[in-house]
């Protein structure tokens, strides 16, 4: 009597995949925790706070710290209460940062892979230095830079700084996603009687959309959350919201208020999560995609 | 519509020469193909006539209007890339109006174009599509109505076949000689595939090395090559060259050949070659597979046709004939059969040689005697 031999590897692939799935979901748990508690207690009013545990369900459920935060809590001495007006500061702030950087860095990437010229490769092995640079070395002369121009201490220098110092990042994206792009559209371009601005825009714009994207959200991101300028070069009527948050969590008078706390930095972190959800898929496309095809 | 002249053209990157020296005289509506292996410089010099880059040295006319420094715009040319290079954010319509709109033609005038290139091309019903929904043949015709849109007094194609698979490059290249023959206007050509500067070309000029070997009709680069690497690179199976030692006197010369033991006297033609000088010693005597046959009745009494007895290394059906590899004075040598007549590797047969059309070269210069 022979035996059939069985090659089964029906349920050797799903005992895998168990296991797998069951470590994803537990260091997902275990990175959400901390959000997790800190909508809980954004939610819990301080008596409850202050008579219960520090991690429990809120038994009241109040918007209270939420409005707190957002216009009712003195922050240093300024008139307008709560994170509103830092956070408004943030907003003029980040849009022409975001757009004017990504802008030069778009032009940017474009010249370095279409439009080469004697010592181009040089001048963007100068301008990646730029994404290495710990930006507590340029301080101090950025400020003294800031001051020549009259704009320290305003949105405007704020907006300056940012577009500076992320056109070395906006550049790298641009260029490293325009050079997988055939050079022969460019010529065929040419030979069809477009010029510099024309290809530009009625070419290579179009083509453009995923890295757009990565740099605007990479940009947003990265400006949003930025502290140190923020700090830095920003006077009481320019300073974002990060500093705003840091003010208020670490005024050292009255009690601390941990619903409030937590309401205010959930507040300030709202644009960069709200933008990863708009434009997330985006983002991991773009970072991923080599080149379009077609 | 105007002819093209290239005169010493040079272009050199630094110390790297990749034009030494073209010259090249092109008729009004000649199709002239050039030809070579990769880093010849043959896309190197499109690109000089395109406008894309700049000579180093030398003239480009079109007409009697020197163009060697006018913009690629200006110049009246229009270029098929073998990526195709059709703007992938425009459907086909805008991709073949594309060019016209920056020149400024009324709108009514460039869609009577447009409609006019895509009925010329069979690609009516593409119009609105995107070039990521087309094959490689399709977007192979756009790319080509896009040029033919403008009406160009010149059209350069830098390989535009090398893309498509082998059936539609067959296709693909009797609709471009038609083409051809339909509008009459000049056409300058690149490629690497010889048949297809065979099939297509008035004339081919073969490069190599940034120089031009031969510039001739296809007929008189096969019969009548200009030295070894021209006599090689052209036809498929390639020509067989032998290394043969030059007997005879007074106008009558023949050259040796040694098969399994025995030598062969081969006849030289008076008309192919004056082998005068070379008496006594060695050239290289180029012959096609093709002038290598089995034997055949009313060949066999010709005055240039010998008999030799070869022995089969290996046969190679090619379906029309059967290739035969064998060993003649020690070197490979390709002979092309009737399938029914060719020996089985490890046998010996006989194989007739016509001298009427054979080559010889100089064994230093490479040059043809």
């Amino acid at each position: 009597m022979s035996q059939t031999k069985v090659n089964d590897a029906r349920y050797k692939a799903i005992t895998g995949r168990a296991i797998l799935y069951a470590v994803l979901v537990i260091v997902a748990l275990y990175y959400l925790a901390p959000l997790f508690l800190m909508i809980v207690t954004s939610f819990r009013s301080m008596e409850e706070i202050r008579v219960g545990q520090l991690i429990e369900w809120p038994k009241t459920f109040t918007f209270d710290a939420w409005a707190a935060a957002w216009n009712q809590v003195q922050i240093g001495a300024r008139e307008d209460l709560g994170l509103k007006p830092y956070f408004m500061n943030s907003i003029r702030m980040v849009i022409p940062s975001v757009l004017l950087s990504t802008a030069f860095g778009a032009l940017n990437g474009y010249v370095l892979s279409f439009w080469k010229f004697r010592g181009s490769e040089l001048f963007f092995a100068f301008l990646l230095a730029g994404c290495f640079l710990p930006f507590q070395a340029i301080l101090l002369p950025h400020s003294i830079v800031l001051g020549k121009m009259g704009i320290s201490g305003s949105t405007l220098g704020l907006v300056f700084t940012h577009v500076v110092y992320g056109v070395a990042f906006t550049t790298l994206f641009f260029r490293n996603y325009y050079v997988n792009l055939p050079g022969e559209l460019i010529k065929a371009a040419k030979l069809d009687g477009a010029g510099f601005w024309m290809i530009f825009y009625r070419i290579i714009l179009p083509l453009s959309t995923p890295i757009l994207v990565v740099s605007i959200i990479w940009q947003f991101t990265q400006i949003w959350n930025d502290f140190l300028f923020g700090v830095v070069f920003s006077d009481p009527n320019s300073q974002p919201v990060t500093v705003g948050l840091n003010n208020m969590v670490n005024s050292t008078t009255g009690e601390k208020r941990y619903n409030v706390d937590m309401a205010g930095a959930i507040i300030a972190a709202l644009p960069t999560v709200l933008v990863y959800v708009v434009a997330g898929k985006y983002f991991v496309r773009g970072l991923t995609a080599g080149s379009v095809k077609g | 519509m105007s002819g093209l002249s290239i005169q010493n053209v040079k272009k050199s990157f630094g110390q790297t020469h990749i034009l030494k020296g073209i010259d090249l005289e092109i008729p009004d509506g000649e199709f002239v193909i050039l030809v070579g292996p990769s880093g010849c410089g043959k896309s190197t010099l499109l690109n000089c006539i395109a406008g894309l880059e700049e000579v180093t040295e030398g003239r480009i006319l079109m007409g009697d209007i020197d163009m060697t420094y006018a913009a690629p715009k200006d110049r009246d040319i229009a270029m098929v890339f073998q990526s195709y290079a059709l703007y992938p954010n425009m459907n086909v319509r805008k991709n073949i109006a594309f060019g016209l709109e920056i020149r400024k033609m009324p709108k009514q005038e460039i869609e009577e174009i447009v409609d006019r290139v895509a009925k010329l091309l069979q690609i009516e019903n593409l119009l609105d599509r995107k070039p990521s929904q087309l094959s490689g043949g399709q977007r192979q015709r756009v790319a080509m109505g896009r040029s033919l849109a403008r009406q160009p007094s010149v059209f350069l194609f830098d390989e535009p076949l090398s893309n498509l698979d082998a059936k539609l490059r067959v296709e693909m290249r009797t609709e471009i000689k038609k083409l051809h023959q339909r509008l009459g206007t000049t056409i300058v050509y690149v490629t690497h595939d010889q048949i297809e500067a065979m099939t297509l070309a008035d004339r081919i000029a073969i490069m190599r090395g940034g120089e031009v070997q031969q510039f001739g009709t296809p007929q008189e680069v096969y019969d009548e090559p200009a030295n070894i690497f021209v006599a090689g690179f052209m036809g498929s199976p390639s020509m067989n060259f032998l290394r043969v030692e030059v007997g005879g006197a007074d106008g009558q010369y023949h050259v040796l050949v040694a098969s399994e033991g025995h030598t062969y006297k081969l006849p030289s033609p008076p008309t192919q070659a004056d082998l005068s000088a070379y008496v006594g010693k060695q050239v290289i005597l180029g012959i096609r597979p093709e002038q290598l046959t089995h034997v055949m009745p009313h060949l066999e009494s010709g005055p240039f046709v010998t008999k030799v007895a070869v022995k089969v290394e290996v046969t190679e059906p090619t379906g029309a004939d059967t290739l035969v590899l064998t060993r003649i004075n020690d070197e490979e040598c390709e002979c092309r059969v009737h399938p029914a007549e060719a020996g089985k590797p490890g046998e010996m047969m006989d194989i007739l040689f016509n001298m009427e059309k054979a080559v010889f070269f100089d064994s230093e210069t490479e040059a043809r005697i």
